[in-house]
């Protein structure tokens, strides 16, 4: 791919999802929408850690609670704006990332795995004990007021979250196509053979772990400004890690365009059936998609493309 | 081609003929919004709420409608997921475009409603929610849970008003609950009142929600020796402490407060006699002093299609309530001639209402103006038979005084017997 393409493709998307706010009036497309981008944004930072070096985290819907809850203290203690609680939230999780990989990089397989979820379920109690963000309850927040050029707070977070879609994104592709990238396929090959190589496999997969776990925090910063009520119970669901885990699986975990293909396919299904099977059928879908992809297309939609028109060509 | 004129000839002279003879083209229907919970935790009773609002949309298009337009329900699945709630009230409003709204079941779901309800000035009666616009004190949100105006106290202030009452006096608590939403509401709420009271806190402490085995906890209160036992938990641990209480033996003078799951067919029965003795909250129960009018007709009809809409059998906890709430909105509509959403907001404010669960006035923040929170007690329950459930006398009230229908067993270990 061009060096430059991806950049324009990134001035695209931003200014479509500007342009969006300005043309489309239907509220219920930002709320739809910012789903949509959040999970592309998930996805994305699952499949640094998960995709490129082949370490499978449960405990996405930890990192992205401490984005929301970081966020929710700064609302609460300081009123801060929302691109400060971005940035916080990024970097808490961040360093909750660096923690993690120090204490559990060491573990391999299913051991952390379920590092991860432990990971998840030990910031659930805290949070449900801690009582200045509400506990088990939970806290509720309002939203500031809307200011130039969105007609509505929700029409600039539609707009936020489609930004962080891009950086996200743009930083997977750079992971990628760069020297960080080809470290951590090696890790994902086969960790022993690359660190006889000189690979600095600690250091690299530290480093997916901070920017994973970083991208997660990011994605849960503006959660509290979007559902106005943030409690322990919706931001460590469990439906973050599986859609997080899902939708690389779905699109292709080898490049970085595959979640954003699955996050986009299956967070757009799942928008659908909530407002029309309206049921908890989104699970169901994610669930039967995987399976059918496991089964039919293990490398995802991404792999099937390359597959199908590589024996075109032959 | 040729037949495409004589086609519209004729529509045009159908519409021509029916306005000529006055025949009235049906008006667009009144659309009543929200999400319920039809899937995820607090599936069943949403969905026992469901059907309660289409047996009053049912009632309501039976005697013509809502200024004389049909009333047609809108609603989607909220999985009972506070997150769904924005896009799902924001496709309502401004894809259905419905008139007005109601919220579904439960505090967790009403919470990111208010502030949506806030931003475009709409009036919302919510579905059970605890102290809901605590935070937001916003005056076109009206609760239909007869908790009282101030819901955290209000809750146990009626199982404290029993305790106080009665000969000799309990003089210490014990308080324990699940750790989580409603737990630590209620649980914070029964502190208030403990001190309130004069009752001396011998033991508080939460247990996680998933633990199964709640034997250690009842042990670890009957070692503190109190008077009185305040419980709040969820269903399963509801079971889990009263089986408990049974084994280890545990007798204080009184025992219930804030449990989940009595309210319903499937733990009465299940736990049939071990209920003797307990004393809990109730927003209805089939005592002679609480037969409002309508009321019993309307559970006669739920009761039919219970089985068939898979909702509790009995159904007295929500499903009055549920039809209430929307009845409510409705006696708005049809009092202000309008869906002018301040009109019916002032309406709301304004008066006493007749309803299914009796005369509701909401007080300034949209709770009940006084509190109607019951605290009953159960007695002579034999076996787990479903129908005597059904009959008088095995949940008497006790509080408040203006509703009660019998008198506490006292102590505890005298009921249980």
């Amino acid at each position: 791919m061009k060096k430059g393409l991806p950049l324009l493709i990134a001035v695209g998307v931003l200014l479509a999802a500007l342009v969006a706010t300005r043309l489309v009036g239907n509220r219920y497309l930002y709320f739809a929408g910012y789903v949509i981008f959040q999970y592309v944004v998930l996805a994305t930072a699952w499949n640094i850690l998960g995709g490129y070096t082949g370490y499978v985290n449960f405990g996405t819907a930890g990192f992205f609670a401490l984005g929301a809850y970081t966020a929710t203290v700064l609302i609460l203690a300081f009123k801060a704006p929302l691109p400060v609680q971005i940035v916080a939230g990024g970097l808490v999780s961040a360093v909750l990332g660096l923690g993690i990989g120090y204490l559990t990089l060491r573990l391999r397989g299913v051991f952390f795995s379920i590092a991860t979820l432990a990971l998840a379920l030990v910031l659930q109690t805290f949070v449900m004990n801690w009582e200045y963000v509400g506990g088990a309850k939970g806290v509720s927040i309002i939203r500031p007021a809307a200011f130039p050029p969105f007609a509505s707070y929700v029409e600039f977070l539609f707009f936020v979250m489609a930004a962080l879609a891009v950086v996200s994104a743009m930083a997977a592709w750079w992971i990628e196509n760069s020297w960080v990238g080809r470290g951590l396929a090696a890790i994902r090959d086969n960790e022993e053979a690359a660190e006889c190589m000189g690979v600095p496999t600690l250091r690299l997969k530290l480093l997916a772990t901070v920017v994973s776990g970083c991208f997660m925090g990011v994605a849960g910063a503006p959660f509290p400004y979007y559902v106005t009520l943030v409690e322990p119970v919706s931001a460590f669901s469990l439906d973050y890690a599986v859609n997080s885990l899902a939708m690389p699986m779905i699109g292709g975990t080898t490049t970085w365009i595959g979640p954003i293909v699955g996050a986009i396919l299956l967070s757009t299904a799942q928008q659908v059936a909530t407002v029309t099977i309206s049921s908890e059928l989104n699970l169901l879908i994610v669930g039967i998609v995987l399976v059918a992809f496991v089964l039919l297309a293990p490398q995802g939609i991404v792999g099937l493309v390359q597959r199908l028109a590589g024996r075109r060509r032959a | 081609m040729r037949k495409r004129p004589t086609f519209v000839a004729v529509v045009s002279a159908v519409i021509i003929a029916l306005i000529g003879t006055g025949v009235a083209v049906p008006a667009e229907p009144i659309k009543l919004g929200f999400g319920m919970a039809l899937t995820g935790a607090l599936a069943g009773n949403g969905k026992a709420a469901l059907l309660s609002m289409q047996m009053w949309a049912e009632d309501v298009n039976k005697k013509g409608g809502l200024l004389g337009r049909r009333v047609e329900l809108v609603y989607y699945d909220d999985q009972t997921k506070p997150a769904t709630i924005p896009a799902i009230y924001t496709k309502l409003l401004d894809v259905d475009k419905v008139d007005l709204i109601v919220s579904g079941y439960g505090t967790n779901v009403i919470a990111p409603l208010i502030p949506l309800a806030m931003e475009r000035n709409l009036t919302v009666v919510g579905l059970f929610g605890m102290a809901n616009n605590e935070k937001f004190n916003y005056g076109r949100y009206f609760q239909i849970m007869p908790v009282g105006p101030n819901p955290p106290v209000d809750w146990s202030r009626g199982f404290f008003e029993v305790a106080s009452k009665q000969s000799p006096k309990p003089a210490t608590i014990a308080i324990v609950g699940a750790d989580a939403e409603y737990p630590h509401n209620a649980m914070a709420g029964a502190r208030k009142n403990a001190e309130q009271y004069g009752l001396k806190v011998v033991y508080d402490n939460k247990y996680p929600p998933s633990t199964v085995d709640f034997t250690p906890i009842v042990r670890a209160i009957k070692a503190t020796n109190p008077d009185v036992v305040y419980v709040a938990s969820y269903p399963p641990d509801t079971a889990g402490m009263i089986f408990a209480a049974h084994e280890v033996g545990l007798a204080p003078k009184m025992f219930g407060g804030g449990m989940v799951g009595l309210q319903f067919a499937a733990l009465q029965t299940k736990l049939g006699a071990k209920l003797n003795g307990v004393v809990n909250y109730e927003t209805w129960v089939p005592e002679p002093t609480l037969s409002f009018p309508g009321i019993n007709d309307f559970l006669k009809r739920y009761q039919a299609q219970a089985a068939k809409a898979g909702v509790d059998p009995l159904g007295y906890y929500i499903a009055p309530f549920a039809y209430a709430y929307a009845q409510v909105l409705g006696l708005a509509v049809e009092g202000t001639k309008s869906l002018d959403q301040k009109k019916i907001a002032d309406y709301l404010h304004g008066r006493e209402m007749d309803t299914i669960v009796g005369k509701v006035k909401f007080g300034p923040n949209g709770e009940w103006a006084k509190p109607r929170m019951l605290h009953v007690q159960f007695q002579n329950i034999e076996g787990n038979d479903l129908e005597q459930f059904k009959r008088p006398g095995k949940r008497v009230v006790l509080y408040p005084e203006e509703w009660k229908s019998g008198t506490l067993i006292y102590p505890y270990a005298k009921a249980r017997k």
